[in-house]
């Protein structure tokens, strides 16, 4: 019988030990360590997204009628998050972020819940002037654009470019977009969009302009 | 009035030194030690020096389950009964030159009672009703076994050399042993003595079931076998009676090859007593813990009656011939 | 004295028992790597033991599926008073991506007290770390209340 390991334990009596003094010696997570999410409201435009992608159903959304506005209210239960970063990838305005911060520890599983609101204000009716102002100044347009940019920051097709494929129709985190493939008609509900710029990303012709 | 002072001398001896007291101190302090050592051989910072106290007065504060299958007289009185037999054991092994109990025969005291905390163990884990408990009682009988058949030629190659130097033929008096080592020196600087003190060093890891001849109480297998059922009070005893079976097994190696570098002192004898086992431990139990793995119960068998047995038998051999 | 004695040592002695009730093995490594030489829980004095019946703090990973809920119960049952109960990672406390399967019969909350919650997927071994730590802290508060 040999003992091939007792040289180094006798060695290792008399070196230093390889511990991580953990609780003494804070440590930093690793660079792009996904841990506490953080949650800018001022950001937020509630697409909704955030929802569809999560894989533990972690997020959720509760909108409150208020007199200024709809009160949006986002939750993030970090006890039932996967820590994926889909969220956070798939927000098209940044409000989501995962820091560094791994102590997530919680005698209630009310600690663990991260959420923030915001006041969405709801959309100035002045759908009838915009089409308006476009026409204003059709030389400042781009040239290859059959149609001007609405001020609004929300989508316009080109119909001279689409191929009426509903992809947009299908990524639209609110279901704003109505596509009649067999009509050819492209319809936005401009009362649903948050202007998120979703359809714009997904589509193949690059004939949705923000 | 002489008698009344001699019973108070050995309730002293009994309850304080080399009694109760200094087996708990002592053997905790020992059993500290060891996880502090196994530990920094493995390159970790491991547990406080005092841990083993900690975990022995939280165990006390912990319910104590006795399951409905057992036999609850038997499953709570075991663990006294192991842990008063070492006690006795240390009573009768000599601080070097000083004995509480002497006797003609003690050697062979001492070997029946080393049983009984084994036994008691396994008469504990059978009357909880546990089929973990009933394998790791299986195991622990090998283990007794294939430890017993050493020890005895250990002892038997002792007794032989100071009794063939008494004129007695073999010796079973470890107060016979103490003074002849007085005399002529320890006896592990005989040569023919060497091969029965290396067989007496492998013997305690196995004695005090400690890593790699744990087989019986094997946490990652078999639910720590025979303590499996234990809780509270009870498992805090064990604890402590395993703690205690260290220092009992060092001592017992420090009475036998390294006798006779006592002082006279009672107090300077048991420090130098309590170093040479910190010594020992941490050669016999925290070296051997730290570079092997558990070994399988039938080649703790093979092992101990073939290599250690082998050793010792080298020894009972050149004592047979005056060498 | 006597007993603040007892309270201090359950602080500094808490043994661990550790189920898996369904778990990925994710969170069962890092725990694994808690107790191993680089994080080394055996210095602030955890243990990780075999049997619930030694236990101190019941480490559960995993969504708690339907079969492994009655072992869970049971097992948990079988840890003496005072006894604290963590979840490790996001499964136990909801299920997880595993919420809403057939098989899957969590939270552990619907059916025992849960004392501490370590969030994560997996957890960091700091994270396992800060959780057992408050484990303790809660293990001596019971201990003082017995």
């Amino acid at each position: 019988m040999d003992f091939p390991f007792v040289k180094e334990a006798i060695s290792q009596l008399f070196s230093k030990s390889s511990c991580a003094m953990y609780p003494a010696v804070p440590s930093e997570a690793a660079p792009h360590y996904r841990g506490r999410i953080v949650y800018h409201p001022d950001r937020c435009i509630a697409c909704g997204m955030c929802e569809r992608v999560c894989a533990g159903g972690a997020i959720s959304r509760t909108i409150e009628k208020t007199e200024e506005g709809d009160k949006v209210t986002m939750s993030f239960n970090l006890g039932s998050c996967t820590f994926c970063s889909h969220c956070a990838d798939f927000c098209s305005r940044n409000a989501i972020e995962l820091t560094g911060d791994y102590h997530m520890v919680a005698t209630k599983e009310e600690d663990l819940i991260v959420t923030g609101s915001f006041i969405k204000k709801p959309p100035v009716k002045k759908a009838a002037p915009a089409p308006a102002a476009a026409q204003e100044k059709p030389a400042e347009a781009a040239p290859a654009c059959a149609v001007a940019p609405r001020e609004d920051g929300k989508p316009i097709s080109d119909p001279s470019k689409c191929v009426y494929c509903t992809l947009c129709a299908k990524k639209c985190p609110a279901g704003a977009i109505e596509v009649d493939r067999a009509n050819k008609t492209w319809k936005l509900d401009e009362e649903k969009c948050v202007g998120c710029g979703t359809c714009a990303d997904a589509c193949p012709k690059k004939c949705i302009i923000m | 009035m002489s008698t009344v002072l001699t019973a108070l001398q050995y309730l002293g001896y009994i309850l304080i030194f080399p009694g109760f007291l200094f087996c708990f101190l002592a053997g905790m302090l020992l059993c500290g030690i060891d996880r502090k050592v196994v530990a920094k051989m493995q390159k970790r910072v491991g547990p406080p020096v005092l841990q083993p106290f900690y975990d022995f007065f939280k165990l006390l504060g912990k319910e104590t389950i006795v399951p409905a299958a057992a036999s609850k007289v038997v499953f709570l009185g075991a663990p006294l009964v192991g842990f008063a037999a070492l006690v006795v054991i240390q009573l009768f092994i000599p601080v070097f030159s000083f004995t509480v109990f002497t006797g003609v025969a003690d050697v062979i005291v001492i070997l029946y009672l080393l049983l009984i905390p084994a036994m008691a163990a396994i008469l504990g884990g059978a009357a909880s009703g546990s089929p973990y408990a009933g394998v790791g009682l299986s195991r622990e009988m090998v283990t007794i076994i294939s430890c017993e058949l050493p020890l005895v030629l250990i002892l038997l190659a002792v007794g032989k050399t100071v009794g063939s130097f008494l004129g007695t033929g073999i010796t079973f008096s470890l107060t016979d042993i103490a003074a002849y080592q007085a005399a002529n020196g320890s006896l592990i600087t005989k040569a023919s003595m060497i091969p029965a003190a290396i067989a007496m060093l492998l013997v305690i890891p196995g004695e005090t079931g400690n890593h790699p001849f744990d087989a019986a109480e094997a946490e990652t297998e078999i639910c720590e076998g025979l303590l499996a059922e234990y809780s509270g009070a009870p498992l805090a005893v064990y604890k402590l009676t395993h703690a205690v079976k260290m220092l009992t097994l060092t001592s017992l190696f420090v009475a036998l090859f390294l006798g006779g570098i006592g002082t006279g002192i009672m107090l300077v004898d048991g420090i130098i007593l309590f170093l040479l086992c910190v010594v020992l431990t941490i050669l016999t139990i925290s070296l051997v813990h730290a570079v092997t793995a558990r070994m399988k119960i039938e080649q703790i068998f093979k092992y101990y009656w073939t290599v250690v047995s082998g050793l010792a038998l080298i020894s009972l051999v050149l004592a047979w011939y005056g060498l | 004295m006597f007993k603040k004695l007892i309270a201090e040592s359950a602080a500094k002695s808490p043994w661990l028992f550790h189920i898996n009730a369904g778990s990925c093995n994710g969170c069962d490594i890092e725990l694994v790597s808690v107790l191993t030489p680089r994080y080394d829980a055996e210095r602030l004095g955890f243990k990780l033991t075999g049997t619930p019946r030694h236990a101190d703090i019941v480490v559960v990973t995993g969504p708690v599926t339907k079969q492994s809920l009655p072992r869970v119960l049971r097992a948990i049952s079988q840890v003496p008073e005072p006894r604290c109960i963590v979840t490790m990672g996001s499964c136990p406390q909801s299920g997880n991506v595993f919420k809403g399967s057939y098989s899957v019969a969590g939270p552990l909350s619907k059916y025992v007290h849960v004392d501490v919650d370590v969030a994560g997927c997996a957890p960091k071994p700091e994270a396992v770390i800060d959780g057992l730590a408050l484990a303790t802290k809660i293990l001596k508060e019971k201990r003082e209340q017995m």
